[in-house]
């Protein structure tokens, strides 16, 4: 065996040759993708799975992206793969949730109690549902987008954004019945 | 009179919500709910709600400090992607600790009912740097390659053992034709770690690193390469490790492999 003295220094990178460039722009939509895994899942663990299988599928499949938008092509992905019923490790939902809860809300300036009462909303809308509203409202697609990203016509886009959202009033409104109490 | 000619439909109220109209359609649904307190109501309603939810999930919008690490990791272990059906067996049988990396995670980990989180964990970035370095530092050395020599096997997993407070099982790779050199303490993570330091019948090395990992967690196997040396390595609760080697990938899987099986023995133990 003849390694030379080549020592440390050599050793002390494990990456053997920096991203190629596929690779950077997948480094760049995380953000992104964490954002929108996070707003599709139950807790921030399941957020991180969902966003590292999708961060799998999108490097396994490079080969099958057609060259625009990768942005478009992830979402896609993830959204799949949470339609597709992204296994959830929530055995035990109310202790994940109450510390998911408590690992973000110092990051987050929302009340904790109106955070609480949204999530809870959110686990009521079905899969599809949630993602229209999350693709619409926080990644600001446009309708478009999401009917092609979905493979879905433009008019169940719509109506699935009306049912997300008066579903998700619907949810805080109850909520609010038993969390405020009237002034006498 | 207006209202009965002037509509505004459902889909207009949510475009205007969500800032998808022109601005020509936007006076004209906000005139319309000025007129129509109560679906302006509704309006109002939405859009705090879509405020909320930008707000609620915008500190997420950021890189994790593993994000590269995730994205290499995949890709270190090309895309040839095909795992051992011992290898998937174990996965499919064991359920815990997850040979899924790169390649073989491409493939299969869809499949599998396995916590893809452990995938990430790569905080273990930093054990096969001090892995590459233990192997370069120490394979190549003639006169000194370890300090307790095979000689002294049973000596040596104690005295390693005991540093590492870690009941340490010296993993026997003669089925793969390599025997033990020795071993040395070295550090690890800023703590006593262990180096297994081993040798084929031409003299070609490979090293097993043991170290404390402080997160105690679990990860899947992953491979990291550095030019012509190759480290597998993986994390499985308080400990890390590590197989590192100039040795072709498929062999070193086997060892690693290997090793990994009889150190599961001996945790059992």
């Amino acid at each position: 065996m003849s390694h030379g003295p080549d020592g440390p220094e050599t050793g002390a990178r494990a990456d053997p040759a920096p991203p190629d460039a596929f690779e950077e722009e997948v480094l760049e939509l995380m953000p992104a993708l964490r954002r929108y895994s996070r707003s599709l899942a139950h807790s921030d663990p399941d957020g991180e799975d969902l966003l590292q299988d999708c961060v799998e599928k999108v490097l396994a499949r490079r080969e099958q992206w057609r060259g625009v938008n990768l942005r478009a092509w992830a979402f896609t992905i993830m959204t799949n793969l949470f339609r597709n019923g992204h296994r959830r490790r929530a055995q035990h939902p109310e202790v994940e949730f109450d510390e998911a809860l408590g690992l973000r809300a110092e990051e987050n300036d929302a009340d904790p109690l109106e955070r609480q009462r949204l999530m809870r909303g959110l686990e009521r809308l079905s899969a599809d549902n949630r993602a229209v509203l999350m693709l619409v409202v926080i990644e600001g697609y446009r309708y478009q987008d999401v009917a092609d990203m979905m493979e879905i016509p433009i008019g169940t886009v719509m109506s699935r954004l009306s049912r997300a959202r008066r579903q998700l009033a619907e949810a805080m409104k109850d909520d609010n019945v038993i969390a405020l109490r009237r002034p006498k | 009179m207006t209202d009965e000619f002037e509509t505004v439909s459902e889909d207009e109220l949510h475009a205007y919500v969500d800032g998808q109209l022109s601005p020509p359609e936007r006076e004209r649904v906000e005139s319309w709910l000025e007129r129509h307190p109560a679906r302006a109501e509704e309006v109002r309603q939405w859009q705090t709600q879509a405020a909320a939810l930008k707000q609620n999930f915008a500190s997420y919008a950021r890189n994790g400090e593993n994000d590269r690490a995730l994205i290499m990791a995949r890709r270190t272990a090309g895309g040839t992607g095909s795992a051992s059906p011992a290898l998937r067996l174990r996965r499919l049988a064991a359920g815990f600790l997850i040979f899924a990396a790169g390649a073989l995670a491409g493939a299969y980990a869809r499949d599998l009912i396995v916590p893809q989180s452990q995938l990430a964990a790569a905080a273990s970035e930093a054990l096969p740097r001090q892995a590459q370095s233990a192997f370069l530092i120490y394979a190549s050395e003639v006169r000194h390659p370890v300090e307790v020599g095979a000689g002294e096997r049973d000596h040596l997993a104690t005295w390693l053992g005991k540093r590492l407070d870690y009941a340490l099982k010296i993993p026997d790779l003669s089925s793969l034709g390599f025997s033990l050199v020795g071993g040395r303490l070295i550090p690890v993570n800023g703590k006593a770690g262990a180096m297994l330091m081993y040798e084929d019948g031409t003299g070609g090395r490979l090293t097993v690193l043991l170290g404390r990992n402080p997160e105690n967690r679990e990860t899947s196997f992953r491979i990291a390469s550095h030019g012509n040396v190759e480290t597998f390595y993986w994390i499985d609760g308080e400990i890390g490790y590590a197989v590192t080697g100039e040795v072709p990938r498929e062999l070193l899987q086997k060892i690693a492999d290997e090793c990994y099986r009889q150190f599961e023995g001996s945790e059992r133990s």
